[in-house]
């Protein structure tokens, strides 16, 4: 059951190029959005198992015979699972609209289920190198999907982020490959019983300042965020809401602590390093974000802010900034997709994202303009969004360790956040209307849907907030605290 | 051993052409010669199938490939590169050669590796046993280089007939 | 036998130099793409030679080759990119690819 996770968009994307000759648009709709529903639905029944066992492992023989098709589901990965399938749905329902202007729907369709296949493989696998191997293939596709549009901004940003991924990965890999000569193994239990036998410091330490060198990059933390302002706004908007949602938390941060907290172990002085990195991201993407007229741009910005939220309160290590690092990890991914597709809204109706250019349009498109300061606000933090508990929980668990400075940060940077909010939407929403715009009319109708999906969780997670961080944030919390507690012994 | 210090210094003299000569054709071809050195050392490291792979995959398509990008971007595809890169490239080689040495030559010695067995079975049984799921995931990759392929070399006219 | 290891590491660690060298300083995209061939022989050189002072060569030689099938797709997506920018701009000069600043 779990293995449909990876098998299923993997099948379907093979067979979309052959369908998209029979039926151009209706069939691919179909198919896509039918593959992830059934994904999401998979992922809400794996919940109850999850609780009872507190981890599943799955050996799959084939042809009657035993191979080593390992997969490992804990909390963590569940709980990547169910954001990457509720977000990638939202974002294929927004795409039956928007990707009219595109054509060739079947292609998009296909590259767009081999990445999400790609992430929940990379959330699966107990094992380095299939990490780094799922992890390139969900590179490989976005590399085509951000060059989709193909005019020369689009392939321009296309070729800077493969030229910095493909480095970031090398090094990964060569990081990887260091660790497998040590221990002579590849799979996340084996290594860190290796590790633990061995005392390998110095080589260990350059080890994981390739993998954060790496993985940061994919994250785009803020000394490797070069690609990501560019890469992210050239993209249509939904790959842009897939890229900045998903794919950087996934392959930068998912595996970044997936390895930190069950290989190698998280020592105090790794930690203080990936919280400054964090806490620079917050502050410095906040700054640049300011001064951006492009409203891609500035979400794009905004990303590595907030990716550094959700950095400090992993990187804390404490169970509450764990769970708040997690809670702002889903918000943000909610938040942030909501946002970028209603860019493609924006984009849609106006045919422009220049903030200058916009004006007044709230009157006209109420649904965009509510939508929108949903998910600015819910990302700005305020309450009773849901954004606002995941800051707070990340806040409060700064104090609680005694890192009062990062804390002040935080709250300064998330007042930042809330006026360059703000600044989109008093200069596209609000105020009078301008001539140019008395003809527009609202986005067509799945687009709209999507959006007040992704908008209604934004609003709901924010207003049930103990049920949802009891049964979902705690559990992904706990089986990385474990995992914690299993390798902290002897640090790094 | 010194066949193999031959074989290495052949890899990384035919890579530095590969970077530093002016016409792209040959740059491309001493990639390729880089590889099938690559090829043989895999071949001396009792790698056989990986070299078979370095030299016919890598040495040949990969090579093709280049060749054929070059020969449709022959036009206008000159671009004159700054002469201070050239010229200051065999400083900086000498020296990271030299910081090389000293940490390889530092961490001699001093690294434990946890001793391992020799491994049981066969190439073809490690591959598809031990290694299945890198075979899932080799099928991923290659779908999505087929489609992004596809994805950038569409027509654009179709599009607007949709 | 890590003796060895080390010397085929000391190569691997050159041919990623030469590699982000180029890629630092040059300004042909397709020059700039033979520093990501030759950064990633460096990285499957370290793979193999891992394997093979260690008692591990079946194992590595298989990661070997998927990494040779990763690369073999990487340069196809990134070739693709390069004839389509050369359409676009008629040109391979990096230097005109700078009009989105990070």
């Amino acid at each position: 059951m779990v293995f449909s996770f990876i098998v299923i968009p993997l099948l379907v994307a093979a067979f979309l190029p052959l369908i998209g000759k029979i039926s151009k648009k209706l069939l691919p709709d179909v198919l896509t959005n039918a593959a992830l529903a059934f994904l999401l639905f998979n992922s809400i029944l794996l919940v109850k198992p999850i609780f009872t066992n507190g981890f599943i492992i799955q050996n799959l023989s084939w042809l009657g015979e035993k191979v080593n098709l390992q997969i490992a589901l804990d909390g963590f990965s569940l709980f990547m699972l169910f954001t990457i399938s509720l977000v990638s749905l939202c974002v294929s329902l927004f795409s039956i609209d928007y990707l009219e202007h595109y054509g060739h729907k079947a292609n998009f369709y296909a590259l767009f289920l081999v990445m999400i296949a790609a992430m929940n493989g990379l959330v699966l696998v107990p094992d380095l190198f299939s990490v780094y191997l799922f992890m390139e293939v969900a590179a490989v596709a976005s590399y085509a999907l951000v060059a989709f549009g193909l005019g020369s901004d689009e392939l321009e940003a296309s070729y800077k982020y493969l030229m910095l991924s493909v480095v970031a990965s090398a090094f990964v890999l060569l990081s990887i490959t260091v660790i497998f000569g040590l221990t002579g193994n590849l799979s996340f239990q084996a290594v860190a019983q290796g590790l633990q036998d061995l005392n390998a410091r110095i080589v260990l330490g350059v080890c994981v300042a390739f993998f954060i060198m790496g993985f940061g990059l994919k994250a785009a933390l803020i000394p490797f965020h070069a690609w990501l302002p560019d890469a992210h706004p050239s993209a249509p908007a939904p790959i842009s809401a897939m890229l900045s949602g998903l794919l950087i938390k996934v392959s930068g941060i998912y595996a970044l602590f997936r390895i930190l907290y069950s290989v190698i172990g998280l020592s105090p002085a790794l930690s203080r390093l990936l919280m400054a990195l964090g806490i620079i991201s917050v502050l410095v993407a906040a700054l640049l974000a300011l001064g951006q007229k492009d409203i891609k741009r500035m979400l794009a910005y905004s990303s590595i802010s907030q990716v550094g939220y959700i950095v400090l309160g992993l990187a804390l290590g404490t169970p509450l900034g764990i769970a708040g690092g997690l809670f702002h990890l889903f918000n943000h991914a909610t938040a942030k997709g909501l946002l970028f597709l209603n860019s493609g809204s924006i984009q849609h109706i106006t045919g422009t994202r220049n903030l200058d250019e916009l004006g007044g349009l709230g009157k006209k498109v109420p649904i965009t303009s509510g939508t929108n300061l949903v998910g600015a606000l819910s990302i700005a933090g305020v309450p009773p969004l849901a954004g606002f508990w995941s800051k707070l929980i990340i806040i409060i668990a700064l104090v609680q360790a005694k890192a009062f400075g990062y804390a002040l940060v935080a709250i300064l940077a998330s007042i930042l956040t809330l006026w360059y909010y703000l600044l989109i939407q008093r200069k596209a929403f609000f105020g009078q209307v301008r001539e140019k715009w008395q003809q527009v009319r609202e986005a067509p109708f799945w687009m709209s849907a999507a959006n007040i999906i992704l908008a209604l969780i934004c609003l709901l997670v924010g207003i049930f907030f103990t049920p949802v961080y009891k049964t979902w944030i705690s559990p992904a919390a706990e089986a990385l605290a474990r995992g914690i507690h299993q390798v902290l012994m002897w640090g790094l | 051993m010194a066949i193999q210090i031959i074989l290495l210094c052949g890899l990384i003299i035919f890579s530095v052409l590969a970077i530093l000569l002016k016409d792209l054709i040959k740059a491309a071809l001493s990639l390729a010669v880089a590889s099938l050195f690559l090829g043989i050392i895999f071949f001396l490291l009792a790698a056989p199938y990986a070299g078979v792979f370095e030299i016919s995959v890598v040495a040949g398509l990969i090579t093709v490939l280049f060749v054929l990008t070059i020969a449709l971007t022959k036009k206008d595809g000159e671009v004159k590169e700054s002469r201070i890169v050239h010229l200051a490239f065999p400083i900086f080689f000498i020296l990271f050669i030299v910081i090389d040495g000293l940490v390889m030559k530092s961490l001699l010695q001093k690294i434990p590796v946890l001793p391992i067995g020799p491994e049981a079975g066969t190439f073809g049984e490690v591959l598809w046993k031990q290694r299945t799921f890198d075979l899932v995931a080799q099928i991923g990759i290659i779908l999505a280089g087929v489609l992004a392929v596809l994805a950038l070399f569409r027509k654009k006219e179709e599009d607007k007939d949709e | 036998m890590s003796n060895l290891w080390f010397l085929y590491l000391f190569f691997s660690a050159l041919l990623i130099f030469i590699g982000i060298y180029c890629l630092l300083t040059m300004r042909n995209l397709i020059k700039l793409f033979i520093a990501i061939e030759i950064i990633s022989k460096g990285v499957s050189l370290a793979i193999v030679a891992t394997g093979a002072v260690n008692n591990n060569v079946l194992l590595a030689q298989s990661l070997a080759i998927t990494y040779i099938v990763i690369e073999v797709c990487l340069v196809a997506t990134a070739l693709a990119l390069i004839i389509n920018i050369y359409k676009k701009n008629k040109s391979l000069d990096v230097r005109l690819l700078s009009k989105l600043k990070g």
